[in-house]
């Protein structure tokens, strides 16, 4: 096809684009995959049953916050990066807040706590799940994050797979406290964290492949 | 003829606005400005260039969700040629350097977009006026030391540690500006 046709072909299609689309379309894959993480808690996992009850008390919130904050700035990335003229991004070093928050808690669980329990405080009943659990429930976020990318542009395709993986994984470790009943916040601060990892790995991993257009 | 960044831009917002019109002229214009883009940076088969012609214009029109209203347009149209080509290169196995984007918004001859990215004025505007003056003379109007010295009536080593400071101030600046 000549240039001219081809022109003319595309001048056929023109919706109208509003203001934000961009952002919208990221945040509907994460919503998007999210509810299907939800679902897949409610039909495998289970949420707990304790969740109204915990949700007036102050583990349930610090394990919120942590996940819910990382996300966010993941998001906040993710978006950036989304466009093909992309400045490398520092927002990143913003993750250090909720990460040295959460670690001033857990040397304060230490300090209340006598060294015997430190161990057990540490390994809750789940460590052995909880990363696993949350790379799981990040894949279906993960991969309406590739459906948002469709219509847009990332140049910096290892960058862009490592921010996506990184909001994914957050993203399913907020929705996996509705599930996960441990209290520690070195528990939190050390398996959720390295689930979300996991998850933001697999992103680089798999972002020049799969993001590539 | 070389189009302006506001005309381009201009056609460009209409054209998300859903106006077909401006979205064919934006595509005409940026037919030829690709086409050169490509030829002067590869040396390959007029077909291999009127397909990434092709490619370049079809991602423009798919992926226009990608566009910032508020930033420069040509940053953005050469951010995705630049893409295009690295893909092409990688497909082709051949490996060769490519320009960064803001050294080629400047070699396409939109020096302003490039600078748009980092404001060098209002940089200079947050150091004192000696060591703004300094900076400008010796690296923006390029004058020697010893005339820059003459100029603002202060000694040779006065410009020089006028210059060194103010570079310093200003790299330090540069790195909390971007975000």
């Amino acid at each position: 096809m000549n240039t001219d046709d081809l022109i003319r072909t595309l001048g056929t299609d023109v919706p109208p684009v509003r203001r934000g689309t961009l952002r919208r379309r990221i945040i509907g894959g994460i919503v998007g995959g999210g509810l299907v993480s939800l679902l897949l808690i409610g039909w495998t996992l289970g949420f707990r049953p304790d969740l109204w009850i915990a949700m007036h008390g102050f583990a349930f919130w610090m394990k919120w916050i942590y996940t819910a904050s990382i996300s966010l700035i993941a998001i906040a990335a993710t978006i950036r990066l989304a466009r093909p003229d992309a400045a490398p991004s520092r927002l990143l070093w913003l993750l250090l807040v909720p990460i040295l928050l959460l670690a001033g808690l857990g040397i304060g669980e230490l300090a209340q706590k006598p060294a015997r329990d430190w161990l057990a405080m540490w390994l809750g009943g789940s460590w052995k799940l909880c990363p696993w659990l949350v790379l799981t429930l990040s894949m279906p976020i993960f991969i309406g994050l590739l459906w948002s990318f469709r219509r847009l542009a990332p140049t910096r395709l290892r960058a862009t797979g490592a921010a996506a993986g990184l909001a994914a994984g957050a993203s399913a470790a907020t929705l996996y406290c509705f599930h996960c009943d441990e209290v520690s916040a070195l528990f939190v601060l050390t398996w959720y964290s390295l689930g979300i990892l996991l998850a933001a790995g697999v992103g680089a991993l798999v972002g020049p492949r799969f993001l590539r257009w | 003829m070389q189009l302006s960044e506001e005309q381009l831009r201009a056609w460009m917002t209409a054209g998300l606005d859903g106006d077909a019109a401006a979205h064919i002229a934006l595509l005409r214009a940026l037919a030829p400005m690709l086409r050169n883009f490509y030829r002067r940076r590869l040396r390959g088969a007029e077909d291999d260039i009127e397909d990434l012609v092709q490619e370049t214009l079809i991602a423009v029109h798919t992926r226009r969700a990608s566009y910032d209203r508020d930033r420069p347009f040509v940053a953005w149209l050469y951010a995705i040629a630049r893409y295009r080509m690295i893909d092409h290169l990688r497909r082709q196995r051949v490996s060769v350097p490519v320009e960064a984007l803001d050294e080629i918004l400047v070699s396409e001859g939109f020096e302003d977009a490039a600078s748009a990215r980092v404001d060098v004025a209002r940089l200079l505007a947050g150091l004192s006026p000696k060591q703004a003056r300094a900076i400008r003379d010796t690296h923006i109007e390029g004058l020697s030391i010893a005339e820059a010295a003459a100029a603002a009536r202060i000694g040779e080593s006065d410009v020089k540690i006028s210059v060194h400071r103010g570079m310093k101030a200003l790299a330090a600046r540069i790195r909390g500006v971007r975000p």
